[in-house]
């Protein structure tokens, strides 16, 4: 993998594996949508997890701060995060 | 003075309410809005302060409805007691800081302390109550410490000098504070962590949730007939005599008589079928309809309160997805099944008329209210336990088809859900009672008017003559269609007022099975009563109504006709 790619390693909640600890880059979605997500603790900067997700395109688990949100897939493919670890990419 | 109680949702404020305030609270909506909001007095010495119960909200710019009217309240109050949560510190700081630069004299109520404690969070109150410059008591609701702290140090309520706009972003500025007065460990995973893991496990969760559901149904079944044999037995050896003397007193026939105490079967009143104001008038709601309400308010406020409801709307929301309206529409539909008309009302929760919409039609036509089931379960249970089943199998049924449809056919946006999962927590009980009791005695004074109306009115038709003349007009389709006796008709007419008392009418008729089972699922689907559509009006307005309508009629004929040859094909 080259260099570059390495440093601009941002997925969607979606794409990051389980469990696995990222941070927060940005949300792509609408501004309202983004103060209530900011309001609940979901805001750039702060450590994201996603523990779990329901079959058949249901809400994805997360964990942020200590406690915990539900949110919609499409929601969470907007969230840009940046894995903590690279997993020896 | 008004004092006004803030904080993010789920930080412990109702109970802080329910604390600071006596028994008396009263719950009122929002001028010019469907927010609700509750209000008591409390009592300090000689003074006596109104406290307001404030929606909880994230922020001051309003992103819903609910939000809006927090952040309208804050110029009408003299005082804002600030409730956080002591595990969720820095979150809650963002409101608090904002709250702050209103410069209304406030006061922190560190709440959840004794959890936090716990956890192995250690916050410096004595220098939180520095840095922000306002008073900070450490609470915990659940076990009532700190309360009194809180209520003597009341009036030193100030506002702020030491937060000002500096440039530095309210956020920038709750993670400072926060890491200042804050040690917080790294989490280790507790026993309940691992039980918040199970209930919205991807495989565990609907298993769970399949699990508290019929545990909860079958609660609500069993202690319902419990509670309902008793009050029988009360009304047989304490009502019964005192009725069988008014009785004679009245000559034991004549129209005041039918009115009042009814018909007697083999010269003996009958309190499920002698249809007078004072017999079945009475013991349909209190002795009937009322036992199964407390059984089911007391398991859903249980669930509420514990914490299961966003858990269980995480686990339905693929599925309710399908239905045009995301998981938390789970709560109405919930609140529906004990009365349908808090059920519609908490369809305001939802943002667009698209999802309002499918709500109100689900729970109008297809969720039976507590008091319609008692009614049904008591009439079709003595048959055994296929009826019912095919009863509510229908239901079920109509339920994903019309939702499928709709979200097929209507135009209108259906959002996805962003919910907060709060960790479970042992429920306050004195707000929990509290809850019930508002829920019960909100039942008791609707119900009961309506439905000593209701065998009133029936009373009337009969001697009038009104339900012949109603049952030839509309034999067609009684008769014919539903294959029901023109009897029944007299029984739609009366499900206008009240479904309890209709389905009350068809004891005396001698239905069949088949009849029995046509009868209940179109009395469950068609109108709902009275009430329901005056708030359905209410909520989502006529046009809506007029479609809703239309989808409810269509939706009798072809479920009451299909039910009917279907069950003759199959021998019933």
């Amino acid at each position: 993998m080259n260099r570059h790619y390495f440093h601009t390693m941002h997925k969607s909640l979606i794409e990051l594996n389980l469990r696995e600890e990222a941070e927060i880059v940005s949300f792509n979605g609408s501004p309202l949508m983004n103060r209530r997500l900011e309001g609940m603790g979901i805001r750039q900067g702060k450590k994201i997890c996603r523990i779990s997700s329901q079959y058949i395109r249901g809400p994805v688990i997360i964990s942020v701060d200590g406690h915990q949100a539900a949110m919609g897939r499409g929601m969470a493919a907007k969230l840009i995060v940046k894995p903590a670890k690279t997993n020896g990419v | 003075m008004r004092v006004l109680l803030m904080g993010n949702p789920n930080v412990g404020k109702s109970a802080i309410f329910s604390r600071l305030t006596g028994s008396h609270v009263v719950v009122s909506n929002y001028a010019g809005t469907t927010v609700e909001f509750t209000q008591g007095v409390l009592r300090t010495g000689d003074d006596s302060m109104e406290v307001i119960d404030v929606p909880g909200t994230y922020a001051l710019e309003p992103t819903n409805r609910a939000e809006a009217v927090a952040s309208d309240m804050i110029p009408g109050g003299d005082v804002v007691i600030n409730v956080l949560d002591a595990t969720q510190l820095e979150r809650g700081l963002y409101l608090t800081l904002q709250l702050l630069m209103t410069g209304k004299p406030m006061i922190i109520a560190l709440n959840v302390w004794d959890e936090a404690q716990k956890a192995g969070i250690r916050i410096d109150a004595g220098m939180m109550e520095e840095l922000l410059g306002v008073p900070v008591i450490p609470t915990c609701a659940l076990t009532g410490e700190g309360i009194i702290q809180l209520k003597t140090r009341l009036p030193e309520a100030r506002s702020s000098a030491r937060i000002t706009d500096n440039g530095v972003t309210l956020w920038q500025k709750a993670t400072d504070i926060s890491k200042k007065i804050q040690q917080k460990p790294d989490r280790q995973t507790t026993f309940r962590d691992k039980l918040d893991h199970t209930t919205v496990h991807p495989v565990y969760g609907p298993l769970f949730a399949l699990f508290v559901l019929l545990l909860s149904f079958g609660f609500v079944a069993y202690f319902g007939e419990f509670l309902h044999e008793i009050l029988e037995g009360i009304f047989a050896f304490l009502w019964l005599p005192v009725a069988l003397w008014m009785s004679g007193l009245l000559g034991s026939e004549g129209l005041l008589h039918d009115i009042l105490i009814g018909g007697l079967i083999d010269g003996e009143i009958h309190f499920e079928e002698s249809f007078g104001l004072l017999t079945t008038g009475l013991f349909i709601p209190l002795a009937v309809v009322l036992p199964y309400i407390f059984s089911f308010y007391l398991v859903l406020s249980l669930l509420e309160d514990v914490g299961y409801l966003p858990r269980l709307g995480v686990v339905v929301d693929a599925f309710m997805q399908r239905l045009g309206i995301h998981g938390l529409s789970i709560v109405p539909m919930m609140l529906g099944i004990g009365c349908n008309v808090p059920g519609v009302m908490a369809g305001r929760m939802l943002e667009t008329r698209k999802e309002r919409f499918i709500v109100a039609t689900l729970i109008a036509i297809v969720v039976p209210c507590m008091a319609q089931q008692a009614m049904v379960i008591g009439l079709l249970g003595q048959a055994g336990i296929a009826g019912l089943a095919i009863v509510y199998g229908t239901l079920f049924l109509l339920w994903i088809v019309m939702g499928f449809l709709m979200n097929l056919f209507l135009k209108g946006e259906s959002p996805e859900m962003l919910i907060d999962l709060p960790t479970y927590r042992m429920p306050y009980w004195e707000s929990l009672w509290k809850k019930i009791y508002m829920r019960m005695s909100g039942f008791i004074r609707s119900a009961l008017p309506y439905v000593l109306l209701g065998v009133f009115v029936v009373n009337l038709l009969y001697t009038l003559g009104a339900i012949d003349y109603i049952s030839r007009a509309f034999a067609p389709v009684i008769t014919g269609l539903f294959g029901l006796p023109g009897e029944a008709g007299g029984a739609l007419i009366v499900g206008f007022l009240r479904k309890d008392v209709a389905v009350g009418m068809l004891a005396p008729l001698g239905l069949d099975l088949n009849q029995l089972i046509v009868a209940s699922v179109v009395l469950m689907v068609y109108f709902p009563c009275i009430a329901t559509f005056v708030v359905l009006f209410r909520e989502i307005g006529l046009p809506d109504l007029l479609k809703l309508t239309v989808i409810m009629i269509l939706v009798v004929i072809l479920t009451g006709g299909g039910l009917h040859l279907l069950l003759r094909h199959a021998g019933f």
